[in-house]
């Protein structure tokens, strides 16, 4: 192992070396920082995942400028705030592109911002990478021009369900979701994966700016159910949580990574309940190191998804330049799956990956949040899940799988 | 950094639109409509499904939008028209939160949250930068009619007869002007330019969705007329201009404040919005552009009438 | 059926008690100053971080805490009155009403600039429901309840039997005759909005607790206090009270008997029926 790294600096160090002198007159036409843009949610509604986020695209971009850049150029990070509002999104993106020039815009949250922003994107040859939920977005027109981290909902609903068949050993489930534009058919997805398992469920969509859920969770308990599927963010979550502890709620809870993290356990306070919960989150193999790396980054014992997400698009990104040798929009479009699939050397980092294709190999991307092996639309082809529980007031991984 | 200030002209110019709209109801009837974006909303969501999914030509999804707004607005005054103005205003800051949980959720008449994607464009897309600077044009030329319109109303008799209704409705009433037909034109009218402006914003964006029409966009309107002065058509015209450049300023002033994460760049940007208000209410009350000769709306508002 | 009802109805009760508490200082500073002050969600914000900052980061009790969420969001609203609302007395209600929506915008963000966006949780214990029969309800809303309940009390006594107290009233009812009184006007503002502003403190800690403060509690709040005290009457006291519960109950009630996604909308269905009937509200004073 030891032998092999060594060789392999070797050889990054040489071909660096060769790159340097071989291209100095690229070199100087294209001095100036390669740029890209964070649109994320730092106020508004998504305000408590947006500044994590562009957090960790800061970061990335700093290992890679410590390491020497990119084509020989340094990355500069453009953050913007889409507010969590489409209006506001779409003027932030138009900043980003026309002004900042970048090449690529990555995190978009809500979905409305998403397919607002997308046009613009694409018709300005700027690549998007999101981390929205709704299965509409890789459905637009948008020809090669944005890839989607976040599951669909078919597969997300599949697995959700038969996670909660599993741990709960019964068969009926309450789905409890506020109204985005992916609860319905995360739900109907759902309700395959329970009705082919000869169980039942029920989906209660409720109003996430409530102080109080009880009346929900009156309903939900006289469905009494052996599994409750709680899909809404952390703040509503966290409401959610008190009151289906107050009313006594025995069974299982499980929830998506977002909303089922160390910060729930914090913000409810009491241990006992949340103890026990499950959450869900796409997660690549076990081993990966690029997960612990965001927990790194983000000072979090288990990172959230969608931070996961975004260190895995500014890292696509850049190695996607430095396969096309070429900073542009363009260029991660076309290469972007070059880097991400297609077997190769395994790296989970902008700077290994860019190093080993400076070397001249193949690389394939294993990311924090998955494979990141997209299919022609742009949704991710497979993912694993990581599947963790809270155990005496922490996040303890169960399996990956 | 052209194809920006197009842009952001041309997002002005719709905030022209609805800046007018609230002219019409607030400057000159003295109705406070805080559902603006509602009617925001409506416009655009009719124009969109009547042209995508009706199929209809785009100039008659702008009239079904206009029309829409009408009758909607016409449905808002008749059902709130005993109201005092403060009670007006929190009912129909409620008619936007409702016309926006509709569009959420009754997902067979709009498409739920998802919105409609792909909403055809007035003129063919393909013409890149073209586009933009022609939709420039449409958007100012529309703004700037409006205006003129708002302009040519307020001076028209029916405008000084509004006008002495927003002073003193028993007094008007008595000098025999029919004081309920002309708050139901004045807030039925502003509510179909608040519509044309959504229509225009979403065949602009190719997007139309709920999340889109947040309370946040009637806040803006209410500052850039405020701004630019309350009951004076070109004042709040100059006031939206000023407004969304002064929002994409913010964003380039906020980035030059060294050592801020950006939830506190994000955060310094709103406060400078607010503040910029609080500042020009206390050294420009009227606004930019006062209304000229009249006395200020502003007075009549919440009740005197226990005074 | 029969006792679904009844509890979504008890549900609503402490809900709707809750809410009452921010509701009567909207309404409070109304009756006074004579303008919605829609700063109101953002007072309550700051409430709950004084709260969770008193609770949290320096252990104090309960109690405690809650003197901190008033005496914070109180400072808070009587310096934006005399920075920024004040000095617009003489362009009128409506300007007023769009500088505190203004200042709302200003203190929301200084939250978000020092605080960050993360929800803060308290330190509370969280207590199974108390069962009776069919019916369940929590200890920790039973106290939220008192609180709310006992505030309103001492806030009926203050009104009712102390000089600054009939000084308010006073001004709310007739600010000219007041004055001719000798009841000083500016004292008795300042006080209406430090009481006014310390409720709405409240409030949001009450909120908090059950949920956790970040920056946007407050805004999550006002669509249904508006709602509370345009229904019972702006300006009106009692009324603000009757109204939120009102509102309360009816958005439980909506939850099971319509959909639980309605819940909002079902507050404005109220407020139209019962504005159309009485279109001061409930306790308003007569219109124009």
């Amino acid at each position: 192992m030891t032998l092999l790294m060594n060789r392999r600096h070797l050889l990054v160090g040489a071909a660096a070396g060769t790159a340097l002198l071989a291209s100095p007159a690229i070199l100087r036409a294209q001095a100036g920082p390669i740029r890209i843009g964070t649109l994320t949610p730092l106020t508004g509604s998504g305000g408590l995942y947006g500044p994590v986020m562009a957090n960790v695209v800061k970061a990335v971009a700093d290992e890679v400028n410590a390491a020497g850049g990119l084509l020989g150029r340094q990355i500069q990070v453009i953050s913007e705030d889409d507010q969590t509002n489409a209006e506001a999104g779409v003027r932030a993106a138009r900043k980003l592109i026309d002004v900042d020039k970048v090449n690529a815009i990555m995190g978009t949250w809500a979905s409305a911002v998403t397919t607002a922003v997308a046009p613009l994107c694409w018709e300005n040859k700027v690549f998007l990478f999101t981390v929205s939920g709704a299965d509409s977005i890789t459905q637009l027109p948008h020809n090669g021009w944005l890839v989607r981290t976040q599951p669909n909902t078919t597969l997300q609903g599949r697995k959700f369900a038969e996670f909660c068949l599993e741990v709960s050993g019964g068969k009926r489930a309450f789905f409890m979701m506020p109204q985005t534009p992916f609860t319905q058919s995360t739900f109907n997805n759902f309700k395959i994966a329970y009705d082919k398992a000869g169980g039942a469920t029920e989906l209660l969509i409720y109003d996430d700016k409530k102080p109080s859920l009880r009346t929900e969770v009156d309903q939900a308990m006289r469905y009494n159910p052996d599994c409750i599927f709680v899909g809404g963010y952390l703040t509503d979550t966290t409401v959610l949580m008190r009151d289906l502890f107050r009313a006594g709620f025995k069974g299982r809870i499980v929830g998506p990574g977002y909303s089922i993290n160390q910060k729930l356990v914090d913000a409810v306070g009491q241990p006992e309940a949340t103890e026990g919960a499950y959450g869900m989150l796409p997660s690549p193999q076990e081993g990966s190191s690029g997960w612990k790396k965001v927990a790194e980054l983000t000072r979090q014992a288990s990172p959230d998804p969608f931070s996961c997400q975004i260190f895995d698009h500014v890292n696509l990104a850049l190695m996607a330049m430095a396969q096309a040798k070429d900073a542009s929009g363009q260029a991660i479009r076309d290469n972007v799956r070059k880097v991400s699939q297609g077997g190769g050397d395994r790296v989970d980092t902008a700077v290994d990956g860019i190093k080993a294709i400076a070397a001249g190999k193949k690389v394939d991307y294993d990311g924090a949040s998955g494979p990141c092996d997209f299919t022609e639309l742009g949704d991710i082809s497979d993912v694993k899940f990581r599947y963790e529980q809270v155990k005496a007031g922490k996040m303890t991984l169960v399996r990956i799988a | 950094m052209v194809n920006y200030i197009i842009f952001i002209l041309v997002v002005a110019g719709v905030y022209a639109l609805l800046a007018q709209s609230l002219t019409l109801s607030w400057g000159l009837a003295g109705l406070v409509n805080l559902g603006l974006v509602g009617f925001f909303a409506i416009g655009a969501y009719a124009s969109a499904m009547t042209t995508k999914w009706g199929g209809w030509p785009i100039p008659l999804g702008l009239l079904a939008a206009v029309l829409l707004g009408l009758a909607t607005g016409f449905l808002v005054t008749v059902s709130t028209l005993r109201l005092r103005d403060d009670y007006l205003a929190i009912v129909t800051l409620g008619f936007a939160e409702v016309v926006r949980l509709v569009a959420s959720n009754e997902v067979w008449l709009t498409g739920g949250t998802d919105g409609i994607a792909g909403v055809p464009a007035i003129i063919p897309r393909a013409w890149g930068p073209n586009y933009h600077l022609t939709m420039l044009a449409i958007v100012s030329a529309l703004a700037i009619g409006t205006c003129l319109l708002v302009n040519h109303l307020a001076k028209s008799p029916w405008g000084r007869a509004l006008r002495a209704v927003r002073e003193d409705q028993v007094v008007a009433a008595v000098a025999g002007k029919p004081v309920v037909v002309l708050k139901a034109q004045a807030f039925s009218i502003a509510a179909a330019i608040a519509a044309l402006a959504g229509a225009i914003y979403g065949h602009y964006t190719s997007y139309v969705a709920p999340d889109i029409y947040q309370p946040l966009i009637t806040i803006y309107v209410f500052l850039a007329v405020t701004a630019g002065g309350v009951g004076r058509p070109v004042g709040a015209f100059v006031g939206a201009y000023l407004l969304i450049g002064f929002l994409e300023l913010t964003r380039f002033m906020a980035e030059v404040v060294p050592g801020i994460s950006p939830v506190q760049a994000a955060a310094t940007r709103e406060i400078m919005v607010g503040l910029a208000l609080i500042l020009l209410l206390r050294l420009k009350p009227n606004g930019l552009m006062p209304e000229k000769n009249q006395k200020s709306p502003a007075g009549t508002f919440p009740t005197g009438a226990s005074r | 059926m029969f006792w679904s009802i009844i509890q979504a109805l008890l549900n609503g009760l402490v809900s709707g008690t809750i809410l009452a508490v921010p509701a009567i200082g909207f309404t409070a500073i109304f009756a006074v100053l004579r303008y919605p002050n829609f700063a109101i969600g953002s007072l309550a914000t700051i409430g709950a971080y004084a709260g969770w900052f008193a609770n949290v980061r320096l252990g104090w009790p309960l109690e405690a805490s809650f003197g901190l969420a008033f005496t914070g969001a109180g400072i808070a609203a009587l310096a934006a009155e005399w920075l920024a609302v004040r000095p617009l007395e003489k362009t009128g209600a409506l300007m007023m009403a769009i500088c505190s929506l203004a200042v709302g915008i200003v203190l929301e963000n200084m939250v978000r600039f020092g605080f960050g966006n993360e929800p803060r949780g308290f330190n509370v214990p969280l207590m199974r429901d108390i069962r009776l029969g069919d019916l369940r309800i929590s200890p920790q809303q039973i106290e939220n309840f008192a609180v709310a309940l006992g505030l309103m009390a001492l806030l009926w006594a203050a009104l009712n039997f102390t000089r600054m107290g009939r000084a308010m009233r006073a001004t709310a009812d007739n600010p000219d005759l007041a004055k001719l009184k000798g009841v000083q006007p500016a004292t008795v503002a300042a006080i209406t909005v430090l009481v006014g502003g310390g409720l709405a403190g409240i409030g949001g800690m009450l909120v908090a607790l059950d949920t956790a403060a970040d920056p946007l509690t407050g805004f999550r709040l006002i669509l249904s206090v508006f709602a509370a005290a345009v229904l019972g009457g702006l300006g009106s006291i009692p009324g603000a009270v009757l109204g939120a519960l009102i509102i309360g109950m009816a958005e439980e009630l909506t939850v099971l008997l319509l959909a639980p996604n309605y819940r909002t909308a079902i507050g404005f269905a109220v407020i139209l029926i019962v504005l159309s009937i009485r279109p001061s509200g409930l306790f308003g004073e007569k219109s124009s």
